[in-house]
C-alpha cells in the first residue's frame, strides 16, 4: 500500500501529461470520431461514433498505464532506486505495488473520460458497467506490469522510448480499439489473427460490452472469453514482471 | 551566408542524434499507412469511395505531411531548452549577426522536416503513382514553404513559453488542432458538408480550409490523384502561412536571445 501511494502522489505531479491527454481525448472524439462516422459505411455509420468513443478510452488507458515505465527510468537516473531497493519492502511487494499503483493511477485520469464516454455512448446495464470496470482494472495493472517489465529489462531510457512508441503504434493499431474486427479481417488474415489476441482487443471488446455497444464485438463467448483474457494478460505480465523485476536488479544497481 | 549554412549544418547534426526518435516516429506513420490506412480501406462508404477512391491513396499524402509536421516542429523544443538553459548566450558570442542566426534555424527546421519527410513522399510514390517532373518540383516547393512555416511556428511556440511543460502543452494543443481540424484523415468536403449540416462550428470548417496542413495534403493529392482538383488557394495559404510564421518566428527568436 505503500509503494502504491507513493505511485499515486508521483502522478499527480504530471499536471501536463493529464492536460496534454484531456485535449488528444477532445481532439479524437469531437473531431476524428464525429467525422469519420461520416466516412464509413451505412451498416457501421449509426454506432461507430459511440464506438469509437469506447475505444479511444481504452487507447487513454492503456497509454496512462504505460507511463509507469518513464518513472523507472527518471528514479534510475537520479539514484532513486538504490533508495527503493534499501526499503524494508521485498522485490516481490515493489513491483506488485507498483503495478497496482501504475494501474490506480491511470483509472484516476482516465475516470473523468469514462464519465464523459459513459455521457455520450449511455448506459444500457450497471452491472454489466461494473464488471467491465472491474476487467479495465485487470487491464491497466496488466499494462503497468508489462510496462515495468520493459523497462527493466532494457534498462535505457532511449531504447524504452522508442520500442514503448513502436509497440503503442502496433499494439493500438493492431486491435479493435478503432474499427471492429470483421473490417481487420477483411483487410488482412495476418493483422486479424493478432487482433483477436491483442489485450486492447480484450479491453475494448471488454468496455464496450460493459456499455452496451454489442455489435461488432470480437470475443465469444462475452464477457467470459475477453475476461479470461485479460486474467490470462494480467497474470502473465504481474508474475514476469515480479521475476525480471527481481533478477534485474539484485545486486541493487541499475548499470 | 556561410554563416546561416552554419547554423543549418550545426542542427542538421542535431537532428541525427535522435535517430531512435525518428526510428519511433517514421514507425508510428509507416503502422498508420499499412494498418490503419488498410482498416479504414475496407470501411469508407461507397459515397466517400466515389469521392477519394481508396482510403490507402487518400491516406498516404496525409501521412507524408503528418511526418513532416511533427520533424519540422522539433526544431522548438530545441530552441525551448536552450532558452530555458540560457545556452543563447553561447550562440550570441558567436561571429553570426542575429538575423543570419535566426534565419539559419529556421531554414534548419524546414530542411529537416523535408529530409524527413522524404522516404515517406516515395512511399507515397510507390503507394499512388509518380508525379510529372513539373508537379514533382511543385510538390517539393509547397512542401519546403509547409516545412518551413512549421519550423516558424515551432520557434514562435517555443519563445513564447517560459517552460518545457508549457511547451509541450501548446505543442500539443497546436498539433491536435491541426492534425484533426484538416483533411489529412478526411476529405474537406466531408468536413464542408458537416459544417452546412450544422454539425461542425463554422469556425472549425474555415480552419480546416486554410489549414495549411490540408493545403499541402490536398496538392499532394491533386497531382496524384486528381482529386481535390489542384487550385491556387493551396498555394496561397502555404504562401500566407509562410510568410507570416518565418516572419514571426524570425523576429521573435532575435528578440528573445537578446533578452537578459
Amino acid at each position: 500500500m505503500v509503494v502504491v501511494e507513493r505511485d499515486l502522489r508521483t502522478f499527480l505531479r504530471f499536471k501536463v501529461l493529464i492536460i496534454m491527454r484531456s485535449i488528444w481525448f477532445a481532439a479524437q472524439v469531437a473531431f476524428f470520431g464525429l467525422i469519420a462516422s461520416r466516412m464509413v459505411v451505412p451498416a457501421l455509420a449509426d454506432i461507430y461514433f459511440e464506438y469509437y468513443v469506447a475505444g479511444v478510452v481504452v487507447m487513454m488507458l492503456y497509454s496512462a498505464s504505460v507511463f509507469i515505465g518513464y518513472d523507472i527510468f527518471e528514479e534510475a537516473e537520479h539514484g532513486v532506486f538504490e533508495y527503493l531497493l534499501s526499503l524494508p519492502v521485498s522485490r516481490r511487494e515493489l513491483v506488485l505495488g507498483r503495478s497496482i499503483g501504475g494501474g490506480i493511477r491511470s483509472f484516476m485520469l482516465v475516470g473523468p473520460l469514462i464519465a464523459i464516454a459513459l455521457f455520450v455512448i449511455g448506459l444500457a446495464n450497471p452491472l454489466n458497467l461494473l464488471i467491465a470496470l472491474s476487467a479495465l482494472f485487470l487491464f491497466a495493472f496488466g499494462v503497468s506490469g508489462m510496462s515495468i517489465t520493459i523497462a527493466v529489462t532494457l534498462k535505457s531510457g532511449d531504447r524504452f522510448d522508442i520500442f514503448m512508441g513502436v509497440l503503442n503504434a502496433l499494439i493500438v493499431r493492431l486491435s479493435t480499439a478503432m474499427y471492429p474486427q470483421v473490417f481487420v479481417q477483411r483487410a488482412s488474415l495476418t493483422y486479424a489473427e493478432i487482433s483477436r489476441f491483442n489485450p486492447v482487443t480484450f479491453a475494448s471488446d471488454m468496455f464496450r460490452w460493459g456499455t452496451g455497444i454489442e455489435t461488432y464485438l470480437t470475443m465469444v463467448p462475452m464477457p467470459l472469453a475477453a475476461i479470461v483474457g485479460l486474467v490470462v494478460f494480467f497474470f502473465t505480465f504481474t508474475l514476469v514482471g515480479v521475476a525480471v523485476y527481481e533478477k534485474r536488479l539484485e545486486g541493487g544497481g541499475w548499470q | 551566408m556561410k554563416a546561416v549554412l552554419h547554423m543549418i549544418e550545426h542542427d542538421l547534426r542535431n537532428f541525427f542524434r535522435y535517430k531512435w526518435w525518428l526510428a519511433g516516429l517514421i514507425s508510428m506513420n509507416l503502422a498508420d499507412l499499412l494498418i490503419m490506412a488498410v482498416v479504414y480501406n475496407q470501411m469508407v462508404s461507397p459515397e466517400i469511395a466515389k469521392v477519394i477512391k481508396s482510403y490507402l491513396d487518400f491516406f498516404a499524402p496525409g501521412v507524408t505531411v503528418l511526418g513532416l509536421f511533427a520533424s519540422a516542429f522539433m526544431i522548438g523544443r530545441e530552441i525551448n531548452m536552450e532558452v530555458r538553459r540560457q545556452i543563447h548566450h553561447y550562440m550570441l558570442s558567436l561571429p553570426i549577426t542575429r538575423f543570419e542566426l535566426a534565419l539559419g534555424r529556421l531554414l534548419a527546421g524546414g530542411l529537416r522536416g523535408m529530409m524527413y519527410m522524404s522516404p515517406l513522399l516515395l512511399t507515397t510514390f510507390v503507394f499512388v503513382g509518380f508525379p510529372s517532373l513539373p508537379q514533382f518540383i511543385a510538390i517539393l516547393g509547397a512542401l519546403f514553404l509547409l516545412a518551413t512555416g512549421i519550423s516558424g511556428l515551432s520557434i514562435v511556440t517555443a519563445v513564447s513559453t517560459t517552460s518545457f511543460e508549457k511547451f509541450v502543452t501548446a505543442r500539443g494543443l497546436v498539433y491536435y488542432i491541426l492534425f484533426f481540424c484538416s483533411s489529412i484523415f478526411y476529405p474537406l468536403s466531408l468536413i464542408q458538408t458537416l459544417g452546412q449540416e450544422g454539425v461542425m462550428p463554422q469556425a472549425i470548417v474555415v480552419l480546416a480550409e486554410l489549414n495549411p496542413l490540408s493545403s499541402g495534403a490536398d496538392l499532394i493529392r491533386s497531382f496524384l490523384l486528381g482529386n481535390p482538383p489542384f487550385a491556387l488557394s493551396m498555394i496561397r495559404n502555404l504562401i500566407a502561412f509562410s510568410v507570416v510564421f518565418t516572419t514571426t518566428a524570425t523576429f521573435a527568436y532575435m528578440k528573445i536571445i537578446e533578452r537578459k
